[in-house]
């Protein structure tokens, strides 16, 4: 790399940082030694002292931009931090671990989800939010998930013999905190399993069904592709309940077809 | 007309455009026709979606005319390209027949961390050298022409080695690609900084110039700063602006170049901003209407 590229790719490393980092006081205090520090040329670090008031703008237009789309997504969880006083920490420490590497603007609700899941933020007092955010992205998720291609060679009927086409919305999941039943007023969900199973419906909307145990363990195996029937005996589901669940996610859209 | 040769692809659609936003989707999917030349997305908000929006979004986008622009190459930074991210993008371009892809002359991520903000450019040799050679890069994954759009700027990233109007002369000259004129931009810039648009803009490759964007602005009272804001409409005078600068760049490419208002915050109702739209195209009309009428005349 040259010389000038170097500089470049300091200056622009400085930069993020300054947006980045979660407190900003020594680039108001002394905004040359912040540049130097960073390896920046005397000339640059004065630039960054000349220019302090609007890099400071530049900051704040970052942080606005990483930051906007997360409290609609995850209301329930900023109820929970909020009244705390954690919400804007929260923030502060997700920006700071550089978490948002998509170029995809939607990817910052999972970056947040992935975030807190690698760093366990918050999870010492709060040992549901990592399931409850999840759980909160999970809606966008399905909305969201790619449409399905054309499937061929299906059968629109279940037998035990044939396996499930799942949508690719199709979402089986397992929380050890009812999550689901948490609001943003009553934010802390009960300690508990909750077995979900989220898909999109034909029209669009989001749909959530609470399973039973063999019927979530069912779904799990047929999800690897196990036939049916198989899976049923496996999990001790009666094949009259398992087909009738087949049936149900099938016209739901959630299974596309048994092959 | 000048005897310079234009250095920007053709249109195969003028006149004024809007972005295609979500809010507008539902209304704008069940019209008959587009009530707009065209639409201009992003395709970062539309690969790989599925579900109500994207449904709507793709009738839209399989009906009527549309042009790409993207938010999130980095052109000036540093971080590689995601093969699968460039081959979506190459694949959506096709798909939509949009008839030339842009991005920002600027940066927005750095060691791997996006900011998801057009942040500026140092105004250096080497900043031309390594946007250029960038451009060049991407232009080559890509089945369309690419542009270069000029952004609003705040502050000076490091110690200078030449003016705004210089380094983006340059860029694009060494870029060798089309230009996308962000009139709003360059009046933003001349009341931050203190420079006449107008001289500013005579001294610029406006053969390059294949499409424009107008947009709305924000005065921020607390930092003394117009912001970039997308978020209000075009104020009188950008229009005055536009309404100079569309007869030159006329004159430098030969063409009606395609002009599209971009509203990205507050968004109103479609038929309010269909309105600006159809304002903004009686501006462009009636900018333009002794120069088509001379061209008609000479053929």
């Amino acid at each position: 790399m040259s010389a000038g590229a170097e500089r470049l790719e300091k200056l622009q490393a400085a930069m993020a940082d300054l947006a980045l980092e979660a407190d900003d006081t020594a680039f108001r205090q002394d905004p040359i030694a912040f540049a130097a520090g960073r390896g920046l040329d005397p000339g640059d670090a004065r630039a960054f002292a000349r220019w302090q008031r609007r890099l400071l703008t530049y900051r704040a237009l970052v942080r606005y931009a990483l930051r906007a789309p997360l409290p609609d997504c995850f209301p329930v969880s900023k109820a929970l931090l909020e009244p705390e006083g954690l919400w804007e920490p929260c923030l502060d420490a997700f920006l700071e671990a550089r978490a948002v590497q998509s170029p995809y603007y939607r990817h910052i609700h999972p970056h947040f989800v992935e975030w807190l899941a690698e760093s366990g933020w918050g999870q010492d007092r709060y040992p549901f939010l990592l399931s409850l955010a999840h759980f909160e992205y999970l809606e966008l998720e399905v909305l969201r998930a790619p449409e399905d291609g054309p499937v061929e060679g299906v059968f629109d009927a279940p037998a035990p013999e044939r396996t499930a086409v799942f949508s690719a919305a199709a979402r089986n999941l397992a929380y050890p905190w009812r999550v689901h039943e948490a609001t943003e007023e009553a934010p802390i969900p009960a300690e508990g399993a909750a077995l979900l199973f989220c898909h999109r419906l034909p029209d669009g909307r989001f749909q959530q069904r609470e399973l039973e145990g063999p019927e979530s363990a069912w779904i799990t195996r047929l999800q690897a592709g196990e036939p049916l029937g198989a899976a049923a005996e496996a999990v001790g589901l009666p094949w009259d309940e398992a087909r009738a669940l087949a049936e149900d996610l099938r016209a739901d859209g959630a299974v596309l077809g048994f092959a | 007309m000048t005897d310079r040769v234009p250095a920007a692809p053709a249109s195969p659609f003028t006149g004024v455009g809007i972005g295609l936003r979500r809010p507008h989707l539902e209304e704008v999917a069940a019209l008959a026709a587009s009530p707009v030349p065209f639409w201009e997305v992003a395709p970062e908000n539309i690969l790989g979606q599925g579900g109500t929006k994207a449904r709507q979004t793709w009738t839209i986008l399989e009906r009527d005319p549309v042009i790409t622009h993207g938010l999130s190459m980095s052109m000036g930074g540093f971080d590689p390209w995601a093969d699968e991210v460039l081959g979506d993008l190459a694949a959506f371009l096709k798909q939509t027949r949009s008839p030339w892809h842009s991005e920002h002359l600027c940066w927005t991520s750095v060691g791997g961390a996006n900011t998801h903000e057009l942040l500026p450019m140092p105004f250096t040799k080497a900043a031309v050298a390594h946007t250029a050679d960038r451009v060049k890069r991407l232009q080559d994954r890509l089945p369309v022409p690419f542009l270069l759009e000029n952004i609003s700027w705040y502050a000076e990233l490091g110690e200078p080695e030449m003016s705004e109007h210089d380094f983006l002369n340059e860029t694009l000259e060494r870029a060798d690609c089309g230009w996308l004129l962000d009139i709003n931009n360059i009046y933003v810039n001349s009341r931050n900084h203190g420079f006449d648009p107008k001289a500013f803009l005579e001294g610029l490759p406006l053969h390059r110039v294949a499409q424009m964007h107008i947009a709305g602005h924000a005065w921020d009272e607390e930092d003394q700063l117009i912001i970039d804001t997308h978020g209000a409409p075009v104020v009188d005078p950008v229009i005055e602006l536009f309404a100079w600068v569309l007869p030159k760049i006329y004159d430098a490419t030969g063409r009606a170049v395609p002009v599209l208002l971009e509203r990205d915050n507050d968004i109103p109702p479609l038929a309010d901003l269909l309105a600006e739209q159809r304002a903004l195209q009686a501006v462009y009309d009636a900018a333009l209407a002794p120069l088509l009428a001379s061209a008609e005349t000479r053929a």
